[in-house]
C-alpha cells in the first residue's frame, strides 16, 4: 500500500510539471496523514435591532444584503396547547389552513393568484406551543406580499364551505396516518407518556375535527393572532429603518391586544414501571420502536449538558445508538435519540424501524447502551471532546439562510434566551464534564421507567420480547388504548 | 437527522421543479448568477470552484456518472449499496473516521443514488478544506484496499432495512416500482427501482463491488465541486494534490437508452396495507436533456399545486371529489413520465376520479394555457433561484448536474432562460403529444378490495413478491 502511494506521488509531480501549474517541487504524498486543520474561523453571529412595537409586538430586524431575498415572519408565543380545548383538538392548525380561504376583499382563488404573480406564498402553521404566519420573497416583491399577509391574518372570513372542505381533507389525512406505522408509533408513545388530561398526551381525532364549528374557528382567530404575543421578525435585503416603515404601514390595522400565555401544564401521571407497550400492525416488515420519558423544558440549567450528552448517545451518526444498532449491527437503517425540550417536559425519546425478526435483539441493545451512558460505560475523554466539537463548530451553518437566521435569532426569544446566546454558545456548552454528563444521564434516563412502545407484527416479535426479559408487556391498540380481547400476556 | 445515505431518486425532480414554476416578470434575471470557474485534471477529474463567503462554511461534492441504470439484470440495486460501502472507510481512512472528521467537528456528510448517477459530499467549516479533499480522493484512489466481505455483508443488512422502511412497511411504497416496471419493457435501465430487490441484493459480491469500482468510480468519470469560503488558488493546489494522481480509467460507455413507450394502455391494481384507495397516472415523457422538459414542467404547476390549478380546482374545490391531486413531470437523464396521483375523498371511486382527470386534461390539450396560467408558473421562478444561491451545497449540486449532463456548468442559466421562453403553444402542444398518448393506470386499493380500482373489471392485478421480507442477515 505504501509503495503504491509513493509511486502515485512520483505521478502527481509528473502530472504537475506536464501540466506547468505552478508549483515547486513536491514532497510525496503521504496520504496516511490526516491533514491538519487551520485555526478555527471566527464565529460571525448575525446583528439584529429589537423594537418594541406601540400594538405590543416586538419587531426584529437582522440585514443580509448579500442577495435580494427578506424573510419575514410574525410568530406567536403559545400556540394549540394553550389555547385549545381538549374536546376542540385541531382548531388551531384548522384556523391556519383556513386564512387562505378568503379575505373581506379576496377570494380564496384570488389570494393564491396574487401569490402566484408575485412568485412566493405566504405559510400560516400553529403547533403546540407557537405558531408563525410568514414567507420568503424577493426584495422587490417584499412589500406586496406582506400586504397580502396582513389581510389574510386580520379579515379572513372563513367561510363555511371551506371548512367542510378542509375538515374531509383532515379525516382522509388521519384515517391515511393510521397506516404509517411510524406516525402510530409516535402517538401512542405520547399518550402513554402523558396520558389524555396533558396536553403533551392529546392529538387531533376523528371526533375532535368533527367537533370544530365555524364559530369556533372566528373565535380563535380572534382570540390568537394578537401582537401582545407576537414576535415580527425581518432578515434579508433591507435596511432596519425601511423593514420598520413596511411593518408600520403593512400592520397598520394590527391594534394592540393580548399577551404571552402561561403555560400551565396539568401535573405529570405517576410514573409506571418500565413496560413494553406493543401494538400490533399485521405482516409489518419493521417493528417501530419509542423508547422514553418525559424530559425536562427548554429552560432547564443541565440544557448545554444534555446536548452534549444526546450527541454522544444518539444525536448523531456516529452516535453509541446508531453505530452499534445500524453501523455493526445492522438492525436497522438509522436509531436515534432526542430531548423534546419546550415549555413543559418534552419527552426524552430513543429508538428507530427494526427489522421484524431482530426486534428483540435490537431492544438489548437499545438498553445496553442507555444503561451504558448511565453509568456502565462512561463518557470518554475522546467522546467529550468530538461531542463538544461538534455543537461549538456547527454553529455558523445555522446563520446561512435568510430563513436560518430568522429562526436562530426568533427562537432566543421565544425561549426566553440572553440576545448573546450564541456568543456564549462555545463557553457554555466546552463548561460541560463528565461529573456534569454522568449526572444528568442518571436525572433524565430513568431506566426503572422507562416505556418501550413497540409497534408492528405481533405474532413475529411478541414471543421474543418476552423472552429478552425487559420488562412486562402490555398490548395497545393503535389509538393507545388498551387492546380489547387480547390475552394478557404481561409476565414478572 | 441521521438517516442518510438514502436514496434520492427525485433530486433532479426537485431541481427542475424549483426552475420550473416560473416566469421573472420583471425577469431580467440579474440575480440568476453563480459565480465559478472550470477545469479538468490531466486524470479527467472535472472540477468546479464557486467562492461564496457569506459564512465560514463550505461544501465538498463529488458526483459520480453512474446510478441505476448502469446496473446488470440480477444486481439491481447495487449502485446504491456500493453507495453505502463507499462510507466503509478506504486505504488510509479508518472506518469511522470520515464521519468524525465531518460531523465531529459541526459539519455534515453523506451520499445519494438516483437513477443516472451518485453523489457524495460534506457540509465542513471552512478550515476542513483539506480533510475533505482528502477524505474523498482516498475513497476515489483506494477504497478496494481495506474492501472485505464482512463490509459488504453490513451494508447489504442496512439497505435491506432501509428498502424496509422506505418502500415495504410504507403504505403506497411499492409504487414508483410497479410504475417502473410497469413503464418500460424487461431489462430496460429505468425498468427496475434505484433501491434493487432483495434478491438482487443478496446476490451482490464483493467481485462485483470491485467490477464496478474500476468501472465507474476513475477521475475521468466524476466531478468534484468545492462551493463557499476558501481561497481557489490554494484550493487548486490541494486538489492536485490529493487528485492528480490517480490513475485515470477507462472510458467509460454510455448506452443509448430508448424513451418509455406504451404500445396501448396499462389498468393495473395492486392490493396494499392501506384504508383509503390512490390512483396513479402516468405517461412517458422525455427526461432533461430534451428541450419539451421545459413545457412539461410548466405544465406540472398548470395543473396542480395551487388551489387554482386545474386539477386542483377542479377535484379538490369545484367539485370536491378528491382529497389532494397532484400532477409532476419526473425527469430523468435518458427517459422522463408525467404523473398524476389522486387521494380520494370517501364515497368517491377511483374511476369517478379517473373520469374527472380526463375531463381536465382533455378540455386542457383542446385549448391550451392561459396567459395568466403561463405566467403564473413561471413567477417563482427567481426566488427558488435565489434561495437555491443560500446553500453551498445546493449550489454545487446545481454547477455539478449542469456539467455532468449538459457538458456545460452554467446550464442553470440555460434552464432558467428556456423556462421564461416556454409559450402557451408550447404548453398546449407538449399536452396533447405527451398526455394524448397511452399510459398506466394503476389503481391501489385495501387488501381485498379489487373492486375499489378504477374500471376493476379491465384492471389487471398486481402481485409483488415480498422476498425475504422476514429475512435477517443474509
Amino acid at each position: 500500500m505504501k509503495k503504491q502511494n509513493r509511486h502515485l506521488a512520483l505521478a502527481t509531480a509528473l502530472t504537475i510539471a506536464l501540466a506547468s501549474v505552478a508549483s515547486v517541487a513536491q514532497q510525496p504524498l503521504d496520504r496516511t496523514k490526516i491533514p491538519t486543520p487551520g485555526p478555527n474561523p471566527v464565529l460571525r453571529v448575525p446583528t439584529w435591532t429589537k423594537t418594541q412595537l406601540p400594538n405590543g409586538a416586538l419587531l426584529i430586524v437582522s440585514e443580509k444584503h448579500n442577495l435580494p431575498l427578506v424573510s419575514f415572519n410574525i410568530t406567536f408565543v403559545g400556540g394549540s396547547n394553550p389555547f385549545e380545548a381538549a374536546g376542540k383538538r385541531g382548531v388551531a392548525a384548522m384556523t391556519a389552513s383556513m386564512l387562505t380561504e378568503g379575505t373581506t376583499t379576496r377570494t380564496g382563488d384570488q389570494l393564491s393568484d396574487a401569490l402566484q404573480l408575485l412568485g412566493t406564498n405566504v405559510l400560516a402553521g400553529i403547533g403546540g406551543e407557537e405558531g408563525s404566519v410568514g414567507f420568503v420573497s424577493t426584495t422587490k416583491n417584499f412589500d406586496a406580499t406582506l400586504a397580502i399577509l396582513a389581510d389574510m391574518m386580520l379579515n379572513s372570513t372563513f367561510p363555511a364551505e371551506a371548512l367542510e372542505r378542509l375538515r374531509a381533507r383532515t379525516l382522509v389525512n388521519l384515517t391515511q396516518a393510521k397506516d404509517q406505522p411510524a406516525v402510530v408509533g409516535g402517538q401512542v408513545f405520547s399518550k402513554v407518556l402523558y396520558g389524555d388530561a396533558h396536553p403533551y398526551g392529546q392529538r387531533t381525532t376523528e371526533a375532535s375535527v368533527k367537533a370544530i364549528t365555524r364559530d369556533d374557528v372566528v373565535a380563535f382567530q380572534k382570540a390568537y393572532f394578537q401582537p401582545g404575543r407576537a414576535i415580527i421578525t425581518v432578515v434579508g435585503d433591507v435596511t432596519t429603518l425601511k423593514a420598520k416603515a413596511s411593518v408600520q404601514k403593512g400592520l397598520a390595522a394590527w391594534t394592540k391586544a393580548g399577551d404571552k400565555p402561561a403555560f400551565n401544564y396539568p401535573k405529570l401521571p405517576e410514573l409506571q414501571r418500565a413496560r413494553i407497550y406493543l401494538v400490533d400492525k399485521p405482516g409489518a416488515a419493521q417493528s417501530i420502536v419509542n423508547i422514553g420519558l418525559p424530559g425536562p423544558p427548554r429552560n432547564t440549567p443541565d440544557y448545554f449538558a444534555l446536548q452534549v450528552l444526546n450527541t454522544i448517545l444518539g444525536g448523531q451518526f456516529q452516535s453509541r445508538l446508531n453505530a452499534n444498532i445500524r453501523e455493526q449491527k445492522g438492525y436497522s437503517y438509522g436509531v436515534s435519540s432526542n430531548f423534546g425540550y419546550g415549555k413543559g417536559p418534552g419527552a426524552f425519546r430513543a429508538g428507530g424501524a427494526i427489522v421484524s425478526a431482530k426486534t428483540d435483539a435490537a431492544l438489548i441493545e437499545f438498553m445496553k447502551e442507555l444503561k451504558g451512558i448511565v453509568g456502565e460505560k462512561p463518557v470518554t475523554d475522546e467522546e467529550l471532546k468530538t461531542a463538544k466539537d461538534s455543537l461549538i463548530q456547527g454553529l455558523p451553518q445555522r446563520f446561512g439562510s435568510v430563513a436560518g437566521i430568522s429562526s436562530a435569532i426568533t427562537s432566543l426569544v421565544v425561549q426566553g434566551l440572553p440576545d448573546d446566546y450564541y456568543q456564549t454558545y462555545a463557553r457554555n456548552v466546552s463548561a460541560v464534564t463528565k461529573e456534569d454528563l454522568a449526572r444528568v444521564a442518571k436525572r433524565y434516563i430513568d431506566l426503572d421507567h422507562l416505556a418501550i412502545v413497540i409497534v408492528g407484527n405481533r405474532a413475529e416479535i411478541e414471543a421474543g420480547l418476552k423472552a429478552t426479559g425487559i420488562a412486562p408487556i402490555t398490548l395497545l391498540d393503535i389509538e393507545g388504548n388498551a387492546a380489547g380481547g387480547a390475552s394478557p400476556t404481561s409476565s414478572n | 437527522m441521521i438517516k442518510r445515505r438514502r436514496i434520492l431518486p427525485v433530486a433532479l425532480l426537485l431541481l427542475t421543479i424549483a426552475l420550473a414554476p416560473a416566469l421573472a416578470q420583471n425577469g431580467s434575471a440579474d440575480s440568476i448568477k453563480i459565480p465559478f470557474e472550470t477545469y479538468k485534471l490531466p486524470n479527467g477529474l472535472t472540477v468546479i470552484l464557486s467562492v461564496d463567503r457569506t459564512v465560514p462554511t463550505l461544501a465538498v461534492n463529488v458526483w459520480y456518472h453512474v446510478g441505476s441504470k448502469n446496473e446488470t439484470p440480477g444486481r439491481t440495486g447495487f449502485a446504491h449499496l456500493f453507495e453505502h460501502v463507499m462510507f466503509t472507510g478506504s486505504g488510509n481512512v479508518p472506518y469511522g473516521l470520515h464521519d468524525k472528521l465531518t460531523e465531529g467537528v459541526g459539519g455534515s456528510n453523506n451520499g445519494t443514488t438516483n437513477n443516472d448517477r451518485t453523489n457524495y459530499f460534506e457540509t465542513i467549516p471552512s478550515n476542513y478544506l483539506e480533510t475533505a479533499l482528502w477524505l474523498e480522493s482516498d475513497r476515489m484512489g483506494f477504497l478496494l484496499d481495506k474492501l472485505d466481505l464482512a463490509k459488504l455483508n453490513a451494508q447489504r443488512d442496512i439497505v435491506k432495512n432501509e428498502r424496509r422502511q422506505s418502500y415495504d412497511n410504507q403504505p403506497y411504497g411499492r409504487v414508483s416500482e410497479i410504475l417502473a416496471a410497469a413503464m418500460y419493457p424487461k431489462g430496460h435501465p429505468y425498468s427496475w427501482p434505484v433501491i434493487g430487490s432483495m434478491v438482487d441484493l443478496t446476490a451482490a459480491s464483493e467481485e462485483d463491488v470491485k467490477a464496478f469500482f474500476r468501472l465507474y468510480y476513475a477521475p475521468n468519470n466524476a466531478t468534484l465541486a468545492v462551493v463557499g469560503d476558501f481561497d481557489p488558488a490554494e484550493a487548486k493546489k490541494l486538489i492536485e494534490k490529493y487528485f492528480g494522481a490517480l490513475p485515470q480509467g477507462k472510458p467509460v460507455q454510455r448506452p443509448s437508452v430508448p424513451l418509455g413507450k406504451l404500445e396501448a394502455g396499462k389498468r393495473l391494481v395492486y392490493e396494499d396495507r392501506v384504508q383509503v384507495p390512490r390512483l396513479y397516472i402516468q405517461w412517458p415523457t422525455v427526461g432533461f436533456k430534451r428541450d419539451d422538459d421545459y413545457p412539461l414542467s410548466v405544465m406540472s404547476s398548470i395543473l396542480s399545486g395551487s388551489r387554482t390549478a386545474r386539477l386542483t380546482k377542479a377535484l379538490v374545490y369545484d367539485s370536491q371529489i378528491a382529497s389532494q391531486v397532484f400532477a409532476f413531470q419526473n425527469p430523468s437523464e435518458d427517459v422522463g413520465v408525467f404523473q398524476v396521483t389522486v387521494v380520494p375523498r370517501p364515497e368517491h371511486s377511483l374511476t369517478e376520479l379517473e373520469a374527472a382527470v380526463d375531463q381536465v386534461i382533455q378540455k386542457f390539450i383542446a385549448e391550451g394555457p392561459t396567459d395568466e396560467e403561463l405566467q403564473k408558473a413561471k413567477s417563482g421562478l427567481e426566488l427558488s433561484f435565489l434561495r437555491g444561491l443560500e446553500s453551498n451545497l445546493g449550489k454545487a449540486n446545481q454547477l455539478i448536474s449542469g456539467s455532468v449532463f449538459h457538458g456545460n456548468a452554467a446550464q442553470f442559466r440555460t434552464d432558467y432562460q428556456k423556462t421564461l421562453a416556454v409559450t402557451a403553444a408550447d404548453v398546449k402542444r407538449v399536452a396533447a403529444a405527451y398526455l394524448g398518448r397511452p399510459r398506466i393506470v394503476l389503481s391501489v386499493v385495501p387488501k381485498g378490495k379489487k373492486d375499489q380500482a378504477s374500471k376493476a373489471a379491465e384492471s389487471e392485478a398486481i402481485s409483488m413478491l415480498h422476498e425475504n421480507r422476514r429475512g435477517g442477515r443474509s
